[in-house]
Parts: structure tokens; sequence; C-alpha cells
């Protein structure tokens, strides 16, 4: 008899689909997620193309309906070390790095306000500190504080145990692993953003106020290093002349031969961020091909090309160098005009695009595409990928995608 | 659709390029890379973006007129950014050999220059050509010089070596200045620019620009090439230099009747290695194996990034190795006194006259074409830098 158990790999937006999907068609899920919260990389977005609504407007729906639920066990912090059995019967060994704060966490902020260490935000892309005991960002599920292993000074400190009332600290916790049986497996692993640094004519990491699109997304959020100004890293001075450079390693052999489908969206849904922050703003978009494929995502782009500032440029920009006053200068060959140009702007956002997760579960004798992605028709039973992991989509159709997959895993949980 | 205006596209022409090195024209999605990173194009209208559609599109006629395809150096930084792996830089090479085809004065001479299908006739000819001539065939039967080997005994210098070479240079001058001529009548015609000034004073701006080796030194991915480019160059000056004195040294003394002029040795060869001229010789041929293995080490290791080149390539590099690599073993060998330098030095003038009776009709070619189009460019205002 199988297990009518789900193992989902990866709590973001796919993850988390499949894990709500796959509980209220009344299977137990167990949800294995990497960072100290769920939601992955939609968390860190500002808007979603094309509708504009924030993001917490699908998570927090998933969050409620998981807790209404009550047939998902969530690891956070966690990763899956092995996979042994088949389909219907798997063995999944999960390793738990320690939290340090229990599940008695309120969230009353105390030892954040009691730490003395500084540590350098990964959620911000480095672009803000937090204190060693930290909330990973106010909509954090589940609403549990952190410590940082490696900032944390220990028991030598422990300012935060003295801090809180509830005993809900100890420095003292350990790494664990356990073992779970589970019937099926769906891996939701997602992608991380490109990085940009590798682009060596593009400036990142070495030019000032050059940075990539999903800082654009911190930059411009509420929650974000500058509480949604868009200002720019160097100085603070607000930026009205903008240049978006597209396909920043997607499209390109050196570096992601595929298309990462989401940047042209992602660089149209931004300008309309600076745009609606600032009236008088510039924005030039460079670009190879505008893809922006369906219906409501090519009106998006009319709307975006309607505006008079914003304009668009044919011919990638293979140069950035660093201009006077922190300002970036930028050259690529206008193919319309017929001639080399070179432009400066206030700031400049590298869309940079999907480097698949796949690499990771290499080891685990998972079948990749030329690409990276996970080659899912040569995916053992019982096992199945979605989202991000198997093609570059967005959030819409991570959705879709995850609630089809999760419908495959089920079937094969009945099969067995 | 009164203003459409109809291409046709001459697909042999496009065939022809993908054969002769450029295999991953198609490849390219117009992205523009090439042309920004590109460090030796003109600002306004720059290479290598456009003839990369032009060459998709089977654009012969525009192409081949284009003095852009000669302003490019084949620097490869475009091929080493390409995302696609177009290899710009390989097609701009591939192109430029149907350029030399195009203005050939004896096209069948530039199929048997290029085509691989063609080597055996490229030195069967030469071969032939010098054992007919050659007055011993049994080398053991060749006289001394004053009880040393002497390559002049073996194949005398008049009439087989000088008529010889005399003849197949003034056909390879007189094909280069018809190439010339035929190269800046084809980008005239196609430019409609107005020139400014003579077209003889923009030559020399652009000799001096080719002799500072100034173009290579904007290069990137390839910046080694430009000291292995200068080397051979300078060291092919180096024995032209040589060879007009072996000459004087040759004839000259007969005319005056001058046996010696302080270290200056005229007379029959071989000239003792102390000799100024023989120097400048040994100097060149030691400047001519530097810069060749630098050349052909720095396109095996780049090869990667900036393309391993064509047969079109290959076998010009050949020619130029051949005639070091001989040079140099013959003379070796005679210093040894061993009678298989005979063979070599036999080898040899193969090799040499290979060189000069394609010079216009393969790679060689590029000296006098790019110089050409360098002046056509500055004459023209296109390139001015």
């Amino acid at each position: 008899m199988a297990e009518n158990k789900v193992l989902i790999v990866g709590g973001g937006f796919s993850g988390l689909t499949a894990a709500v999907e796959a509980a209220e068609a009344g299977s137990d899920v167990i949800i294995v997620e990497k960072n100290p919260y769920l939601g992955g990389r939609v968390t860190q977005l500002n808007k979603y193309f094309w509708k504009m609504c924030p993001p917490n407007c699908g998570l927090e729906i998933q969050y409620k309906r998981i807790k209404n639920n009550g047939q998902v066990k969530i690891y956070t912090m966690a990763e899956v070390e092995k996979i042994s059995g088949s389909g219907g019967n798997f063995d999944v060994t999960i390793k738990t790095q320690p939290r340090f704060v229990n599940e008695k966490c309120t969230g009353c902020n105390k030892c954040t306000e009691a730490c003395p260490e500084e540590r350098s935000s990964d959620f911000d892309f480095g672009m803000s500190k937090t204190r060693a005991a930290y909330l990973p960002h106010n909509q954090a599920f589940p609403l549990q504080y952190v410590i940082d292993g490696k900032a944390c000074k220990g028991s030598s400190c422990a300012k935060c145990v003295e801090a809180c009332k509830y005993d809900a600290i100890h420095l003292d916790m350990k790494a664990e692993t356990v073992t779970v049986k589970v019937g099926a497996v769906v891996m939701a692993t997602g992608w991380n953003p490109y990085d940009a640094a590798k682009m060596d004519n593009l400036g990142f990491g070495t030019v000032q106020n050059v940075i990539t699109n999903m800082m654009m997304e911190r930059i411009a959020s509420p929650n974000g290093p500058t509480l949604g100004k868009i200002v720019r890293p160097s100085d603070g001075k607000e930026v009205k002349n903008i240049a978006f450079v597209q396909c920043a390693g997607s499209r390109d052999e050196n570096h992601l031969a595929h298309c990462s489908y989401i940047c042209c969206l992602a660089s149209l849904k931004q300008a309309s961020y600076v745009r609606e922050l600032y009236p008088d703003a510039k924005v030039k978009i460079f670009y190879i091909d505008i893809r922006t494929p369906g219906l409501y995502e090519n009106r998006f782009y009319t709307k975006i090309k309607e505006d008079q500032n914003v304009s668009f440029l044919k011919g990638k920009v293979a140069r950035v160098e660093q201009a006077p006053n922190g300002d970036v200068k930028v050259t690529a060959e206008d193919i319309h005009g017929g001639s080399k140009i070179t432009e400066t702007f206030d700031m400049v956002v590298l869309a940079t695009g999907m480097q698949p997760t796949a690499a990771s579960l290499k080891n685990a004798g998972v079948a990749m595409t030329d690409d990276g992605f996970v080659d899912q028709a040569a995916l053992p039973k019982g096992i199945y990928a979605t989202g991000t992991l198997k093609t570059p989509v967005d959030v819409a159709r991570s959705a879709q995608d995850a609630t089809g997959v999760v419908m495959k895993s089920i079937q094969s949980l009945r099969r067995n | 659709m009164a203003d459409a205006t109809i291409i046709k596209p001459d697909l042999q022409f496009v065939k022809e390029i993908i054969k002769g090195g450029g295999e991953s024209l198609k490849k390219c999605y117009q992205c523009a890379t090439c042309s920004v990173v590109c460090n030796v194009t003109p600002e306004g209208n720059p290479f290598p973006r456009k003839e990369m559609v032009l060459a998709q599109w089977g654009q012969k006629d525009e192409l081949l007129a284009s003095p852009d395809i000669w302003l490019c150096h084949q620097c490869s930084d475009c091929t080493a950014y390409c995302p696609r792996g177009a290899k710009p830089g390989e097609v701009l090479n591939a192109v430029r050999k149907q350029s030399i085809k195009q203005v050939a004065l004896v096209p069948f001479l530039s199929k048997i220059a290029t085509d691989p299908k063609f080597i055996w006739l490229l030195f069967a000819i030469p071969m032939v050509l010098f054992y007919l001539i050659m007055p011993y065939r049994d080398v053991s039967m060749v006289p001394l010089l004053n009880g040393k080997m002497s390559y002049s005994n073996f194949m005398p210098v008049w009439p087989q070596v000088d008529a010889t070479f005399m003849l197949t240079a003034a056909f390879a001058a007189f094909s280069a200045l018809v190439g010339i001529k035929r190269l800046w009548a084809t980008m005239a015609a196609r430019s409609g620019a107005k020139g400014t000034g003579s077209p003889i004073g923009h030559v020399i701006p652009a000799v001096t620009t080719i002799l500072a080796h100034k173009k290579f030194a904007d290069c990137d991915v390839n910046r080694l090439r430009q000291w292995g480019h200068l080397l051979l160059f300078y060291s092919f000056a180096g024995l032209a230099v040589v060879t007009t004195v072996a000459i004087v040294y040759l004839y000259g003394w007969k005319f005056f009747g001058i046996q010696a002029f302080g270290s200056f040795n005229f007379g029959k060869s071989p000239y003792p290695n102390n000799d100024p001229m023989k120097i400048l010789a040994l100097v060149s041929s030691v400047a001519f194996a530097a810069g060749f293995i630098i050349l052909l080490v720095n396109r095996l290791v780049k090869a990667g990034k900036a393309g391993l080149g064509g047969y079109f390539d290959w076998v010009f590099l050949l020619i130029v190795g051949g005639v070091g690599a001989t040079g140099m073993l013959a003379w070796a060998l005679r210093l040894q006194e061993m009678t298989a330098g005979y063979w070599v030095y036999y080898f040899h003038l193969v090799f040499v006259w290979t060189l000069f009776m394609y010079a216009p009709y393969s790679k060689f070619a590029h000296l006098f074409y790019r110089t050409t189009a360098m002046a056509f460019a500055r004459y023209t205002g296109r390139d001015t830098k």
C-alpha cells in the first residue's frame, strides 16, 4: 500500500500551490523549504505583472489554505538529503539547519532589539542589514524569527535569550536529520537570478548603480531597503533617467542559452514603477526582441509603449562603463537608427534571467536538458517536477503547472 | 506597395560563405553585441552586425562593395562575445575570401589557392616546374664551391631562380594592381560618396597605420596577435630588403667590378655569417619564427573564443610556415654540409614560389586589399581614426 503522502521540495509559489492542492484533495503533504520562510522569489517582488497587484495577493490565500487544512507539515531551513525507494514508497532524509528560535516565538521583536550583531540581508541582495536575530521580512510565513548562526556570537552574548519572555530562543540548537515515508515527490526548487557579475562587459559589481532586476524589485518594494523609494544605491539620488538592459545573460550561449521569458515583462513592469513615482522620469529599454507572449501580456506591452517617456531601442547593450558622479554610460548599436550610441543614465537595470536550480539535483541522478532544466520525461516513476525547474515561467503559469503536476502525483499514489 | 524594395538573395553566395569558414552564419539573430564590442569599427553604421544580415540574405553586391569587410581586422572580440556562436569574425573572413575571388584577374588561380580540392595542384605546379629546370637531379653530382655546399650551384641563380621569380613576381604584381583597381572601382560605384583630395593622398596614412599595427592594438581577445603579426610583417620586410641587397651583391659587382666593401661581400652566394646582409637575414628569420609561432599558438589557444579559422587561413599559414621552416632548415643543413639540404632548398623554392604566385589570390591578398579599403575609407570619410 502506497503512502498517501506527497513530498513537496521547495516552498515557493509552485510548491505552495502543489501543497495546498494535494492537501485539499485529501493527501498528507510535507513541504521542505531551504529558506526560513515560504513564498520563495515571489516574496521579494514588489508587484506581479501584468495585473500589478502586490505578491501578498496570491501568497496570503495560499498560507490561509495551508492553515485551514492542517494536513501540511512544513520544514523550513531544510533540504532533502536523500531519496530512496520507488514510486509509492519513498524514504526521504531531510536535514534541518538550526533556526535557534522555536515555535513559541510570537514575533514580538524583542530579540532583534536586544541583538548587538549585524548581518547583510540576503533577502535584500545585500542592500540592507539586519540584526543577527531577525524576521526575514514583514510578511514572513511562518511568522517566526531566525538567528543567523554565522553572525550570532552564541552563548557568550545571549542578550536575545534574556530578552525573550517566551522561552523561544535556544542557542544550542543543532542541525537535525529526520526520515519520512512518502508516496510521491514533487520537486519545485525554482530558480536563482543569474549571477550578473559573470558578464564582464555589463559592469555589475564594478560600475556603481548597475543593479539587477531582482534588486530593482526590492528597491521598489514598500518593505525593501529604501521603503519603496526608487533611489540609486551609491548616493540615494532619485532615479529620473533609467535604462533597462534586456537579455542580460539570457539567450546567450556564454551564459544562459535559453530565453528566461519573464525579463521583458519584468522590465516593462519596472518601467511603470519609475514612471508612477516620478512623473518626469525617462525610461529607455534596450532590447533584442520584446517578448510578451499572451493576450494580456501583449496588452500590457502596448500600454507601456503608449507612455511618451518610455522609449525602446533595438540593439543589445554590450558595454557598460562608469560616468562621473555615479552615472552609468551604456553603449549599444541603434539598429533602426544605424549607428553606435553611448548614453548616460542615473541607474541601469540588468534584466537578468533565470538560472535553473536543477543542477543541484544532478547528484540525485535527475536528468537535465541542455539548458540545465529538469528533463521531466526522464524522471523516475513517482517523482515530478514543476514550475521554473522545468522551464522559465511566470507566477500565474507556475500556479497552473503546479496544479496540473500535483494531480499527476496524486494519481500515482492511487495507482500503487 | 509602390515603394517596396525587392531583395534578390544570391543563394550561391550564401552557400560559398558557409562552405568557406562561415558555417555559423545562420545562427546570428541580430542582437548587435558584435558591433558594440568591436573596437575597430566606425561609430556610424558600424560593422559587423549589418554584414551578418547582408550575408544571411545573400546580398553579395552590397557586401563585396563595402570597405567595411576589409576594415575588419578579425580581432574576434565579436566572436568571443557573440551570444549565438555565430562567429562574425569568421564570417567576415569568409566574405573577404569571396572578395579576393571577385576581383581576381584569373579567378581559377583563386580557386586553386583557397579551395581544399585543389591543394595538390597548388604545390604540384611549382614542384614540377622546379624539377624540370634543376640541372642536377642527382644531388651528389652538384659541384662544390670552394669545397663547400652551395645552393647556387644546385639551382643556378640565373636563369633558373631569378628568371622564374621575376616573371612570377611581375605577374603577381600585375594581378594585384588589377585587383586593387577593381576593388576600388566596385567600392566607388556603390558608395556614391564624394571623396576628399586625391585617393593617393589617403594611401600614406593608411600605410602608416598598417606599419604601426595601430588597429591590432584595439583588439581585446586577440591582443597577442598584434605582436605575432608585427614580427611576421617586419621579418617579411627584412627578408625583402635582403633579397634586394642580394640582387645588388650578385649583379652589382659584375657591373661595377667591385669585389667587397668593408664587411659587405659581393659575388656569388653563400655569404659568410658575419656579412651585414646575412645578419639581417638571420634576425629576420628569428623574428619570422617567433611571429609565426605566436600566431599559430594564439589561434589554437583562442580557438574556443575566436574560432579556429578555415582552410583559407590554414593553407596560408602552411605556405608561410613552409617558407620559414624550409628556409631555416636549408641554411642549417648547408652549414653541416648535408646534401639533404638540396632537397630542402628545392621545397623552399616551391613554397616561396607559391607564396609569390598566389599572393593576390590567397589570404596574402589582404595586404593589398585591406590597404586599398583603408585608403578608400579615409578618402570617403568612412574611417578617419
